[in-house]
């Protein structure tokens, strides 16, 4: 009778949507034991969908030094197309926009400089004149903007610039500092979004309090930014007098929802589990909400890494990030449910034995969710790997 | 002026204390000077991983870095190297690979500062240590390390089998 009870409960339950994934794909085409593909980017924007086609950046090693590559797959094809190689010398933490119908814009660290390029067939231009690195790239209502790490003095600080995209090369429109003091510590790893009301919200590492902590600061027209708060609601100090405060990292931001911005870091303000996934969300008033803890119970004891946010207009919005609570690093999900972030879900491709992680995520216009992961093998080498999720 | 020189001076010497650096005084260098500088003379490395503004790191440089012996025993007879633990900055591993001082913390699984790594002159991690820890700590990590017997047994194994 129990039995039954509970069979009945089963079936009366009402059937849960969930994300429904294809079979992943390999978008390096070249591995081996001593090559090393790198994910990283400022708002770790290495992954952009224009109009089908899936546009994928990272650095490699192949060539002999650091180099930064383009792997693209038109919705037609069945796998990735080989890959395209757009540095000359050094290059660092590359990301990339989707421009539509196909287009591009790249942008990257080389030779201590950031450069950018339309593709395909564009040229690379500088973006920075002086010194500067950590470059990530935003887009929304009709409008490109970049956001890099620059030197001023002893220190880098936050530039904004606007992006003109012209058929060959991208043109820099204006380029001017978040502040306009020179920054009293290091600033770093920007993350920039374009809310749908085309204000642009920036957030970044900063050290002026003598920890890190993400700052975030809002524009109207792109150009003029308001006084920059503390993204965090954790307040900073030592503690009996030692050291200045707990680690926050490496924000990222997204446009969420009409008017929203999102944004994830990594926290360290329970010192004893390694970094948590935190978020706080700017539901269009352009002040960013209380902190969420993202990561749930099961990872609680567990370092998480490489966090990132995205969203879309519909209103839909989703963390992940990797940790080894299963025993190996593995590629986590959580899903925004309207009032906080629901059950960790392991990415079925990016989980399991091995090591699968430093994930990137986007949202394309139809909803679906495009992820990219590191796949290690120290014998046969480093894969990237790419699945894409339907939410059915 | 002179006046304000003195305060101006005297407030930066308390900035720097009140930061979460290598202790002052110690010859730490980066991860990869350390490394080739470990190479070269075959020392061993200390490698310290701590994160700006980290309490637990400023309580160890006080309360344990600052003793003289213990000063002049890690910096005789290991290759210091300091790696700031949110920091972008850019170090090769034994492998060959690039990656950030942040991404060394993933590579360690890192879940605490201070962390206390040593090292092989090759870069081969001996043992990993978290936390706060005496002076007779880092004397004890000191012998089981240069002495040879993590090739026979875990720390806590030594530990135990302390006289």
């Amino acid at each position: 009778m129990r039995a039954a009870a509970l069979l009945l409960a089963v079936l009366a339950w009402p059937a849960q949507a969930a994300w429904t994934w294809s079979e992943p794909l390999t978008v390096n085409s070249v591995q081996s034991a001593t090559i090393f593909p790198h994910l990283e980017s400022a708002n770790r924007r290495g992954i952009a969908v224009s109009g089908d086609t899936v546009g994928v950046v990272w650095e490699d090693n192949r060539d002999g030094s650091p180099q930064c590559y383009l792997a693209t797959k038109p919705g037609s094809d069945e796998k990735f197309r080989p890959e395209v190689r757009l540095s000359q010398s050094d290059c660092y933490e590359p990301a990339v926009m989707a421009l539509g119908k196909g287009r591009f814009v790249a942008a990257w660290e080389e030779s201590g400089k950031v450069r950018a390029q339309v593709l395909p067939g564009g040229a690379a231009i500088n973006l920075s004149n002086d010194e500067a690195a950590q470059v990530t790239l935003a887009f929304g209502a009709g409008k490109l903007y970049a956001a890099w790490a620059e030197q001023a003095g002893r220190f880098r600080r936050i530039v904004v610039a606007r992006l003109e995209t012209g058929p060959d090369a991208p043109g820099v429109s204006f380029a001017q500092p978040v502040e306009d003091r020179v920054p009293a510590d290091e600033q770093g790893w920007p993350a920039l979004a374009v809310a749908g009301d085309g204000s642009v919200t920036v957030a970044w590492e900063d050290r002026r309090d003598r920890h890190s902590v993400p700052m975030v600061s809002h524009s109207l027209d792109g150009r003029e930014f308001a006084p920059p708060v503390r993204l965090t609601d954790l307040k900073g100090g030592n503690t009996l007098g030692l050291g200045a405060g707990t680690g926050a990292m490496r924000p990222t931001l997204t446009a969420w929802g009409g008017q929203g911005i999102a944004a994830a870091w990594l926290d360290k303000r329970d010192f004893l589990s390694g970094y948590d996934v935190y978020a706080a969300l700017d539901e269009g008033t352009r002040r960013f909400g209380r902190n969420l803890q993202v990561q749930d119970s099961f990872g609680d004891n567990m370092a998480q890494w490489h966090a990132q946010i995205v969203g879309d207009a519909s209103g839909r919005l989703a963390a992940l990030w990797d940790d080894a609570r299963d025993g190996t690093p593995d590629v986590w999900l959580a899903d925004w449910n309207g009032e906080g972030f629901g059950d960790n879900i392991a990415v079925p491709a990016a989980s399991g034995p091995g090591a699968q992680s430093d994930p990137l995520a986007t949202l394309d216009a139809a909803g679906s969710l495009h992820v990219v992961w590191l796949d290690r093998d120290e014998q046969a080498g480093t894969r990237i790997r790419y699945a894409r999720a339907e939410w059915k | 002026m002179k006046l304000i020189k003195v305060l101006l001076a005297a407030s930066c010497f308390w900035v720097t204390a009140a930061l979460a650096d290598p202790p002052p005084g110690y010859p730490f260098v980066s991860f990869d000077a350390g490394l080739k500088a470990a190479r070269a003379s075959g020392k061993p490395i200390f490698l310290y991983f701590g994160r700006y503004g980290c309490a637990w790191c400023d309580h160890t440089n006080k309360k344990t870095f600052s003793d003289p012996s213990l000063k002049t025993l890690y910096s005789d007879n290991y290759e210091l190297v300091y790696v700031d633990a949110e920091s972008g900055r850019r170090l090769t591993l034994p492998s060959g690979e690039r990656i950030t001082e942040a991404e060394l913390g993933v590579r360690l699984q890192a879940f605490a500062t201070p962390l206390f790594v040593y090292l092989t002159p090759q870069g081969d991690k001996i043992v990993q240590i978290p936390g706060f820890k005496t002076v007779q700590d880092f004397r004890d990590y000191d012998r089981y390390v240069r002495g040879g017997y993590y090739k026979q047994k875990t720390l806590l194994e030594f530990l135990g089998g302390k006289p």
